[in-house]
């Protein structure tokens, strides 16, 4: 990596790697969003002038599967490689602040990623299958899961990173 | 319909029920050997992000190595584990993989994450 930093520094490389970070999971946050909403309260039939929140769980949920799978690992790697410059650079001086809560819901988050990937095979699976009846709950539960997994690492990862600030 | 088409109808039905109970089996595996291997210190590795250098198994820090992470190496003994048993139940008859359920999938992981919360009780100090 060091022939990079010949052309912008190395704080601003990894400021430009969070970023792309943050913007994926906002893309998944949306997706799992607009999916959940659509799979928890069904829309059959739209009319012009129905509401907002109609149009907006008024999507075809299938559709937005295999995007959710592709910008979970994606989300998940740019996270994984963010990680180890976030224990040098952000945990120790948390760490030194005492701000053991933040590190505390921080490390769940991270763990809790983790069971969300290991669900997408089965997540994938029942979607595929959309016109099996008998997975209608299994659609339900693990893509409640996955949102509130992606809800909750989103929240949280923002409130870390403004511990320490933008680019610090 | 001929009887290859029917015959060969039930053999993609058999396949998909035995690759959703793998799934299933894989995503319940992955969320219980990764709190194992967190609770029991049993990352497949240890890497120690200030050198760059990697440690079989779990490993303290170290003044010249700085602080261990585990995380990759608990997602890497999580993941040969859940693939491990995710195998080992598609080698089952289909009689048993059919009885496989679901719903298990989600328990595991709802069920582990209280579990979690108590193991990160170092750091919920008031």
């Amino acid at each position: 990596m060091d022939w990079l930093y010949d052309y912008i520094s190395e704080n601003a490389f990894w400021t430009i790697v969070l970023l792309i970070h943050g913007l994926i999971s906002v893309a998944l946050l949306g997706a799992l969003t607009h999916q959940a909403m659509a799979v928890l309260m069904p829309v059959k039939k739209i009319r012009v002038d129905d509401s907002f929140v109609t149009h907006f769980r008024a999507v075809t949920a299938q559709k937005y599967t295999k995007a959710i799978c592709y910008l979970w690992i994606s989300s998940f790697i740019f996270g994984a490689w963010i990680y180890a410059q976030y224990r040098i650079y952000v945990r120790i001086p948390i760490e030194q602040q005492e701000l053991y809560k933040t590190l505390g819901v921080f490390e769940m988050k991270e763990h809790l990623v983790v069971f969300g990937l290991g669900m997408l095979p089965i997540y994938s699976y029942v979607w595929k299958h959309m016109k099996n009846v008998d997975y209608d709950l299994a659609r339900k539960c693990t893509t409640l899961f996955l949102t509130g997994v992606c809800w909750y690492a989103f929240l949280i990862g923002h409130i870390v990173n403004n511990v320490r600030g933008y680019g610090s | 319909m001929p009887r290859n088409a029917s015959h060969q109808i039930l053999s993609l039905k058999e396949e998909s029920s035995r690759y959703r109970s793998m799934a299933v089996i894989f995503s319940a595996m992955t969320s219980l050997f990764y709190l194992i291997s967190d609770v029991w210190k049993l990352p497949l590795f240890t890497f120690y992000p200030a050198s760059n250098r990697f440690e079989w198994g779990w490993s303290a820090a170290t003044p010249d190595d700085g602080p261990g992470m585990y995380w990759y190496g608990w997602i890497a003994t999580a993941s040969i584990g859940a693939g491990f048993c995710a195998i080992l139940i598609g080698l089952l008859p289909d009689r048993i993989i059919k009885k496989i359920p679901l719903s298990i999938t989600w328990w595991t992981s709802l069920l582990l994450v209280p579990v979690l919360i108590y193991s990160l009780k170092f750091y919920w100090r008031w």
